[in-house]
């Protein structure tokens, strides 16, 4: 990879990109939190982040949870084990899927040996607006998306390929708490991408219209 | 109708018709080629031939007219010269083509021929049972499907299941993953979610602590912002549910003030005491006669006592109450007194025997009672949420007489305390809601609609329309302590006094000549507000009924 990388002067790593992408999926899911309503917004907190500022949770709790599922992201982003990863948002009382954000991870294919002078490395301010753009789009999704009288909750799926090496105690199968067919409908938000990963994002909602 | 002229007519349509026609001989001839076939597997040597009864469209000749009307001129063959009986008959429709198109589409459906091909290859069976055309597949969860073929991926054909997987954009060969902890449940702290469960109606309504001391009013209109006067009032008791101020048709003010009644007089500013409550317990209601001579004071015990306000002497006490009496309303020589225990009593103060009627129709506490102005109907008010109108006539002087309530309304959500009959529209009837529930309800008593809803920013203590205006007044708790004009029917805000008191805003009752309104508060101060304006020509007469009451508060000064 060094060798690949070395004659652009800012090229971004492996490593830094998946820092990049696990920064964003950080943000992205708390942003959700908070603009669903699935945690309480007094425990949110500003921070300045990509120009912007966002929400964090100060839930220690919920800090912790999330550092410990980004940890393991972070590894298979390194193993390109993750395709997608998924934050379902729940009704606590009838265990309904209500909200599905999909973030589709897919590994860039890295450019051939001959060509790397012709694909200049994407700077990393283009990567944090396009980042920005998206936090923003979830943010105005609040004006469609139903609103969630009841209380709810949110779980985090990864989908991984077969090979990729899974600390068995920590995750296991489940149900991909998907959404009917019928009942669902799907708006396609924006997509960013680093020289490595590209990372597009999707929000799928229950609507019984 | 004369069939004469229409003939020519009739004829033309029918030839213009004739475009349609090679469709029907295409689907004619599509049958005949599919009916021998389909005949051939029933394995019957019956064979098409031309006399065919059952269907009249049936021509096996290879020589058939290419257009009908070579057949009708022709004349030989049978569905023409149907189509020419029909023609002349006069039946022939627009839609008299494509309906015999259905006759053979209906024919064309083989229910039977399955029925016999079933003995003989009962593996075909279900096959006939679906519509090659409509779909009829079960609306079914794909993704589920998927995913139960991915947890048992040997089900299905490999090529399949990867087919169904890419039209359903779902991966396959991948595993879904979660980490097995559940997220930590949101609010950890429960005092923390205790507290936002409280000030959630606060956050919830418009208007609510936007400038906490403003005050606003609308442009055409100008009300007085400060009280005209402000009297002391040591001792009142801050409680929601009870009723201490009165204004009678004399000028007269009764204040209740602890365990103490007091009357001021308005001409004159003098302040009489008119009587203690019983030891250990203290006055909860207090209303005034309709002629203004005798005062109704109602006890914390249950009593109820009657007052000569002009010889300040007791005439009565009226027990019989277990619980404390929170309201009362007087219709002429009926007394009515809300209960703490939900029921309403009539007391005929007149005879020996009072108790003359009990309304029961409150689960909670009597807090809101009155009588519309002609004694016909009566208002109440309770904490179960709930607003009765009940029929004002008096029945059997029997102590046990019950009466159920004309009708009953359950859309507030809070204790129900202020209720109002509109004077200048008798069937209007206002009720407000407290603070869960902070909503003006307006009713025809005699439909029982709701004619209009209005939500305000805190807890409803009391209504009143205005005697001499289109229009509606209500005080309010917690946060704004406000007196509010709305005017009827827009229910648009004309004034709001925030802040009118430093506690909420518990009583207010209206000046006989309809100018002044006069607030009570738990922060033990009386407030007198000029609000409106008697009208010019109605003006001498209120001036006299009033007692000229501006002109007395002036003079004190």
């Amino acid at each position: 990879m060094a060798t690949k990388q070395a004659p652009t002067r800012q090229a971004i790593t492996l490593k830094g990109s998946t820092a990049i992408v696990t920064d964003f999926f950080k943000f992205a899911v708390n942003t959700i939190l908070y603009q669903r309503g699935v945690y309480p917004a007094d425990d949110f907190h500003l921070v300045k982040k990509y120009g912007q500022v966002v929400m964090l949770t100060q839930d220690l709790a919920l800090e912790n949870y999330l550092n410990k599922i980004l940890q393991q992201v972070q590894k298979w982003l390194v193993s390109g084990g993750v395709t997608q990863l998924v934050l379902a948002i729940i009704s606590k009382d009838s265990r309904v899927t209500l909200e599905r954000w999909v973030f589709d991870i897919n590994l860039q294919n890295p450019p051939a040996e001959s060509a790397d002078e012709a694909v200049a490395a994407k700077p990393e301010s283009v990567i944090q607006a396009e980042i920005r753009d998206i936090l923003k789009q979830i943010v105005s999704t609040v004006t469609f998306l139903p609103t969630m009288d009841e209380p709810t909750v949110f779980n985090i799926l990864a989908y991984t390929s077969e090979s990729a090496d899974v600390p068995a105690d920590e995750w296991v199968d489940t149900d991909p708490l998907a959404i009917e067919a019928s009942k669902s409908q799907q708006v396609k938000l924006r997509s960013f991408s680093t020289d490595i990963h590209r990372v597009e994002a999707m929000v799928a909602y229950r609507y019984e219209g | 109708m004369s069939n004469m002229p229409r003939t020519p007519a009739r004829r033309s349509r029918s030839v213009a018709k004739t475009p349609l026609t090679p469709s029907l001989s295409a689907a004619v001839n599509s049958l005949t080629i599919a009916s021998p076939a389909r005949k051939g597997s029933k394995g019957s040597s019956s064979k098409p031939f031309p006399g065919d009864i059952t269907n009249p469209f049936f021509q096996p000749s290879k020589s058939r007219p290419t257009s009908p009307l070579k057949r009708a001129t022709s004349g030989g063959i049978q569905v023409s010269e149907s189509l020419q009986r029909q023609a002349n008959a006069g039946v022939i429709r627009k839609g008299g083509i494509e309906s015999r198109l259905d006759v053979i589409t209906c024919d064309y459906r083989p229910p039977k021929p399955d029925m016999k091909r079933s003995k003989s290859q009962p593996a075909g069976t279900n096959h006939y049972k679906r519509d090659r055309y409509i779909t009829n597949r079960e609306e079914q969860d794909v993704a589920a499907t998927l995913e139960l073929m991915h947890l048992n991926p040997r089900s299905a054909s490999p090529g399949h299941t990867a087919r169904l997987a890419e039209a359903a954009n779902l991966p396959i060969n991948k595993r879904v993953l979660a980490f097995h902890e559940a997220p930590p449940i949101p609010s950890s702290d429960p005092l923390m979610s205790q507290q936002r469960e409280i000030v959630r109606p606060l956050y919830a309504r418009p208007g609510a602590l936007t400038s906490s001391t403003s005050s606003t009013t609308n442009k055409t209109r100008k009300v007085a912002m400060q009280p005209e006067r402000v009297l002391d009032a040591p001792g009142m008791v801050d409680d929601f549910y009870l009723n201490l101020i009165s204004w009678s048709c004399l000028n007269v003010v009764a204040v209740a003030l602890g365990e103490s009644t007091y009357v001021w007089q308005a001409a004159t500013g003098s302040v009489v005491h008119v009587g203690d409550a019983p030891e250990g317990s203290y006055v909860s209601s207090v209303d005034f006669s309709q002629d203004g001579m005798f005062l109704g004071i109602g006890m914390g015990t249950g009593d109820v006592e009657l007052w000569d306000v002009e010889t300040n002497a007791k005439l009565r006490t009226m027990g019989g109450h277990q619980a404390q009496i929170a309201t009362l309303a007087w219709n002429g020589h009926v007394l009515s007194s809300g209960c703490g225990d939900g029921s309403i009593w009539h007391h005929d103060v007149r005879i020996a025997r009072h108790k003359v009627m009990e309304l029961l129709g409150h689960a909670g506490e009597v807090c809101g009672l009155k009588w519309r102005e002609d004694g016909e109907l009566l208002a109440s008010g309770g904490n179960d949420n709930v607003v009765n109108v009940w029929d004002g006539r008096v029945g059997d002087v029997n102590d046990d007489s019950r009466s159920s309530a004309k009708w009953t309304k359950r859309n507030h959500t809070a204790a129900v305390k202020a209720v109002a009959w509109c004077p200048w529209s008798p069937s209007l009837l206002a009720s407000g809601g407290g603070t869960n529930d902070a909503t003006i309800h307006i009713w025809n008593t005699t439909t029982g609609a709701r004619l209009h809803s209005l939500s305000t920013p805190a807890q409803v203590t009391s209504l009143h329309f205005a005697p001499h205006r289109k229009e509606l007044l209500s005080t309010h708790g917690y946060p704004t302590n406000s007196i509010m004009v709305h005017a009827y029917p827009s229910m648009e805000k004309v004034a709001e006094i925030r802040d009118a008191h430093e506690s909420r805003v518990l009583f207010s009752c209206v000046s006989p000549s309809g100018d002044v309104v006069c607030t009570g508060a738990g922060d033990e101060n009386l407030k007198f507000w000029r609000l409106w304006e008697v009208p010019k020509k109605a003006g001498k007469k209120a001036g006299k009924v009033g007692g000229g009451m501006g002109e007395g508060i002036l003079a004190l000064r």
